[in-house]
């Protein structure tokens, strides 16, 4: 019998992580919801499992997956990003049931998910971070606290879950009064979200970059990294476009962070693959914010400048191999954009067209462009899942290439039926700006003209539709 | 002498027309597709030849305004404003011209002062030549127009409407001339309005000759129609005497209403020692070029009568208003009586209403008038509500004589002085609420209109929201050439239309089959659109016949419908006002609705005193003889 892995995930990191499971020739064992019932990433896998009716809740059961694992006689299981991937007790049942979790261990997991414990532990390690309080105390001792911190750091202040991540949990304080206000409100939204009310303070950078490092350890005490990426463009803290490598400073500041993420990775026992992210502000200071202990939606961008398979490499570490290069072996070439072509409107903020169907899919192609797709003619968007259609990540030898490709290839998609993110990612695409490189975590708020764009998608559809009527009636209706 | 470009002040304009040694030409590319094409003339064409006539170096293209406002959203479905924009940007420096009907603006009755001073702002933007006219030669039916185009920086070009017969004097034009510049003040151009290209090159001269000689630094427009085959020779001598402007159209489309070709007025004038200022002849022969195989496409729009017609020296009817003319006579099926209406009615007709100008829209009160008068057997029998207007002067006062006391009667009524004296006069129109209106289409369109879409709003509400809706759902259709949009007998299978869309975008759409279900009748169009299958569906047509069947009645039973109450549509044509309300006590004679046929409006009069118990239609809707628009019962 093949060995085989289960894919605890859905969409396009589901079908991404399935081909890395059949390049190495092992079986993909595919889980699904009922709404995923006719989902392209089952019909990839060797084999699917159902889990349940759904929605959003079975992805979510640790014991069903657990017990899809078992039955369908998978050895592993690859997270993904979302849903249980950053989840130690998830971790923890895979160890317990000797099934292999392909990431780090719950330890790891649950410590770096802990913003005050991974805080503590790069502090003991030297690695520089935004002054911070640790958690704050329940009631008006905790409140006491944060107002004397804003008092020496001055507001703004940044009030965050402890157990937050991915953007989300975090909220801008700016005077004492708003602390008062929102401290309790903050509790309660991180107890719903995160089942933990745990919340602390941090200074603000203004106007940073946020700049990542992609990291790979093996379970020998090896340690690498793959260079930066800039995940600088953000809307509400969620990243919209990811560049590798990252263009701020020079060679001698991206080396120093590389270096600073490995002692990073390393102080915290780090295992697998895994992304140290840094806020750097106008002066070239850096600092650390958190790890990601999974891999990240962005990661192709990375993978194109190196040339080395993140899934591929995560599925065989986590199978107890040695890294197979050094760090001297790594070269990176380029640069390289991702994009995340979204059925979302945009102009009435970014609105997910849930329920629309993919009359005509037309993708671009050529030299230099990958996608990860989900999309196909005929698709529609469920209404309980991510509205994601495809990443698209361009490659070009000098960031002008790149970013001609990526223009070049955002016009050539042709999508029917749902308003996507594509026409915003063209303005992107030709602003100024963002051709010669300027760009920061404001980027967005300072160019609201990204915005004014015309729905030409449906444009040749609604002409055809003209034409359909025209031959019909054997002449046009509207010309008579 | 250099060409006159685009952004030049009206007074610089005026200044270098009046130094000009020789003469300039407007290309009148929209009155050439008003006057042979019936206004059909695509913008894709207009693109098409944009590159070659913006070299040509042209005084101005008259490429807006007449009828080709309603007709750009009405059947070519076109933004004329997104017209004009796209134009300006493939020629920066031609002036862009159009043709304004004074207090009617581009439509058919006189507009609130309010409407008149918003539209002419809106096109301002884009027009620099503002040929303005008024069918009674009423100057103060021009004067909002002259006012905003001067606020605007624009250029006025004033019209007196030219006609022939004994009223038509020199004397008489130098005082409308007169008339005009005490108005506007010296900085305008004045244009000779000949629509229906009367009188001989003799008479033409004379009249150029007596006003050059009254105003020596006045600068003359002179616009006429060639046909009778006989502009050429006008334009000669109007350039002759003294005119420092003339239109003419490319000879590749030029028919038998329109203006005639440029080519031929340059090498005639060269001839005789005139130059044509700032003209590149070879660009002028290359638009020419550019479109000739384009005219094939519009074959259905060009005259159902092939031939120049001398007789207009007799039934005067404009260029402009030839071509719709025809399409009537053909789709009424009166085509046999053209003689007897053209030759014999219309000008009876016209000496009888008091030789005014035959443009619009007194061309269509007259042709209306002749037409019913031939073809319902009693003469000013049938009167349509325009005429009435005209009768009570609310156009502006007849020039030289009031019609005899008879035809009042007869549309007025036996109390026809009481009705004059209640009634008559210029009415004074009240400002329409405008925000109320934008309210209202923002409700019909479901979203806030551009000040571009509220202008055309107010001038043609219906249609307006029309193509709005047309526009949604079909997106921006000039594109299309003319072979694909007005395709007639649909396409050949395996047939593949290319074009670009407004983005700059190729598309290829191959014809696959049509397949009609057996089970509903619905038909399935099958287009590969950019190599991906659409299905275009459309439900099964209602048979003509049994559509028809039951709707139309003979006038005789519509009539005893009416006294009984239930009041039906008396001919075919649009309602375009419901006058009542249900519940609405009515007595004999009050007006219930109007409704509107060839582009006349004719009031529906109560016959009975009663309350409106139901009302079936609304504004808007095309009717048969015989459709419901109302009920009214005896108020018990």
């Amino acid at each position: 019998m093949k060995t085989k892995i289960l894919v605890a995930n859905r969409g396009e990191i589901a079908i991404r992580l399935i081909r890395a499971i059949q390049e190495l020739k092992y079986e993909a064992v595919a889980v699904y919801e009922s709404p995923d019932k006719d989902s392209r990433h089952i019909r990839l896998a060797n084999e699917a499992i159902w889990l349940g009716p759904g929605p959003r809740c079975d992805y979510l059961d640790i014991s069903k997956i657990i017990k899809a694992a078992k039955k369908s006689g998978a050895i592993a299981i690859h997270p993904g990003y979302g849903f249980l991937a950053e989840n130690p007790d998830f971790a923890k049942a895979c160890e317990d049931e000797g099934i292999i979790f392909i990431g780090p261990s719950s330890k790891v997991i649950s410590d770096l998910g802990n913003k005050v414990i991974a805080r503590s532990i790069m502090a003991e390690a030297g690695i520089p971070m935004v002054p911070g309080t640790k958690d704050l105390a329940v009631g008006d001792e905790g409140v006491e606290t944060a107002i004397a911190f804003a008092a020496e750091f001055k507001y703004p202040v940044m009030l965050k879950a402890t157990c937050g991540g991915g953007g989300r949990g975090i909220r801008l304080i700016e005077s004492d009064e708003q602390m008062r206000e929102e401290i309790p409100v903050a509790r309660a939204e991180a107890k719903a979200a995160f089942n933990d009310d745990r919340v602390y303070l941090e200074k603000v950078v203004i106007e940073p970059k946020h700049v990542e490092v992609q990291i790979m350890a093996d379970s020998h005490g090896n340690t690498v990294h793959l260079g930066t990426r800039d995940c600088s463009i953000q809307r509400r803290n969620q990243k919209l476009i990811e560049i590798a490598p990252s263009m701020i400073g020079d060679k001698e500041l991206l080396d120093t962070i590389c270096d600073t993420a490995v002692k990073a990775a390393k102080a915290a026992n780090y295992f697998n693959a895994g992304t140290v992210e840094f806020l750097i502000d106008k002066n070239f200071n850096y600092y650390f914010m958190e790890i990601n202990t999974r891999v990240q939606v962005e990661h192709t961008v990375t993978e194109m400048i190196t040339g080395i398979d993140i899934v591929r490499t995560q599925i065989k570490l986590a199978m107890g191999k040695q890294l197979s290069f050094e760090q001297k072996d790594i070269q990176m070439r380029g640069h390289a954009i991702e994009m995340r072509i979204n059925a979302e409107d945009p102009k009435a903020d970014f609105m997910p067209e849930g329920g629309k169907t993919v009359t005509v899919y037309r993708s671009p192609g050529g030299y230099g462009v990958r996608l990860d797709g989900f999309v196909y003619q005929g698709y529609t968007i469920p209404q309980v899942y991510d509205s994601l259609l495809v990443k698209m990540t361009v490659h070009g030898y000098s960031w002008n290439e790149t970013v001609d490709r990526l223009r070049r290839c955002l016009q050539n998609f042709v999508i029917s039926g749902p308003k996507t993110t594509i026409p915003f990612f063209l303005n992107i695409a030709k602003d100024p700006d963002f051709n010669s490189g300027d760009f920061d975590t404001s980027y967005l708020s300072k160019h609201p003209e990204l915005f004014n764009y015309e729905e030409n998608a449906n444009e040749a559809s609604k002409l055809s539709n003209l034409i359909a009527e025209i031959h019909h009636r054997g002449h046009n209706p509207y010309a008579a | 002498m250099e060409r006159i470009v685009q952004g030049t002040s009206p007074a610089e304009v005026v200044a270098k027309l009046q130094k000009a040694d020789g003469y300039y030409i407007t290309n009148t590319a929209r009155d050439l597709s008003q006057s042979d094409y019936k206004n059909r003339i695509l913008l894709h064409t207009d693109i098409l030849a944009a590159d070659a006539r913006e070299r040509a170096g042209y005084f101005s293209l008259e490429i807006t305004g007449g009828a080709s406002v309603h007709v750009d959203i009405l059947r070519k479905q076109v933004d004329p404003f997104l017209k004009l924009e796209i134009l300006r940007e493939k020629m920066p420096t031609t002036m862009f011209q159009t043709l304004c009907r004074g207090v009617n603006l581009f439509g058919y009755r006189p507009y609130p002062q309010n409407i008149i001073r918003f539209t002419v702002k809106e096109f301002a933007k884009y027009v620099d030549v503002w040929r303005t006219f008024d069918f009674m030669n009423y100057v103060p039916n021009m004067q909002a127009v002259f006012e905003e185009v001067a606020k605007a920086g624009k250029i006025n070009e004033p019209c007196i409407c030219f006609s022939t017969g004994p009223e038509h004097t020199n004397e008489f034009y130098l005082k409308k001339v007169r008339e005009i510049l005490d108005v506007t003040g010296e900085d305008i151009i004045l244009c000779i309005k000949n629509h229906g290209g009367l009188g001989t090159p003799q008479r033409i001269g004379q009249l150029v000759d007596n006003i050059r000689q009254k105003h020596p630094d006045l600068p003359i427009h002179y616009h006429g129609h060639n046909t009778d085959g006989n502009d050429t020779g006008r334009i000669v001598e109007a350039v002759r005497n003294g005119a420092n402007i003339v239109d003419a159209a490319d000879h590749s489309f030029t028919g038998f209403y329109g203006p005639p070709p440029i080519l031929t007025v340059i090498q005639t004038l060269k001839d005789m020692g005139h130059t044509a200022i700032g003209i590149d002849e070879a660009a002028v022969i290359e638009s020419s070029d550019v479109i000739r195989d384009e005219r094939q496409y519009y074959d259905d729009f060009e005259s159902q009568i092939k031939g120049f017609q001398p007789t207009v020296q007799i039934h005067k009817l404009p260029g402009g208003a030839m071509g719709s003319s025809l399409e009537q006579a053909v789709k009424g099926g009166f085509l046999d009586k053209m003689p007897d209406i053209l030759h014999k009615e219309l000008p009876r007709v016209q000496k009888e209403l008091g030789n005014y100008w035959s443009v619009t829209p007194g061309s269509q009160i007259l042709w209306t008038t002749a037409v019913s008068n031939v073809l319902g057997g009693e003469r000013y029998g049938n009167p349509s509500g325009d005429l009435r207007n005209l009768l009570l002067g609310k156009y502006g006062p007849f020039p030289f004589y009031e019609p005899e006391t008879w035809i009042y009667e007869k549309v007025l009524g036996e109390n026809w002085k009481t009705v004059l004296e209640d009634e008559g006069g210029v009415e004074d129109i009240g400002d329409m609420d405008i925000d109320k209106e934008k309210a209202t289409l923002t409700e019909r369109i479901g979203e806030e209109p551009t000040d571009q879409q509220l202008t055309l709003y107010l001038q043609h509400p219906n249609d307006a929201v029309d193509f709005f809706k047309f526009e949604a759902k079909f997106g921006q259709v000039h594109v299309l050439p003319p072979s694909i949009f007005l395709r007639q007998g649909g396409f050949d299978p395996g047939e593949t239309l290319i074009f670009t869309d407004y983005t700059g975008k190729e598309h290829v759409v191959e014809v696959g089959p049509s397949i009609v279900s057996a089970e509903d009748g619905e038909t399935s169009v099958y287009l590969n659109v950019d190599h991906h299958q659409r299905v275009y569906s459309f439900e099964p047509d209602i048979p003509e016949g049994a559509m028809a069947k039951e709707a139309i009645m003979s006038k005789e039973e519509i009539i005893v419908l009416a006294k009984a109450g239930d009041m039906r549509a008396p001919f075919s044509g649009n309602i375009c006002e419901i006058s009542v309300e249900e519940g609405q006590q009515v007595v004999q004679g009050d007006k219930l609705a109007v409704m509107e046929a060839m582009k006349m409006q004719t009031p529906i009069s109560c016959e009975m005193d009663g309350i409106v118990t139901s009302i079936f239609a609304k504004v808007g809707d095309s009717l048969q003889p015989g459709d419901k628009i109302l009920r009214v019962d005896i108020d018990e």
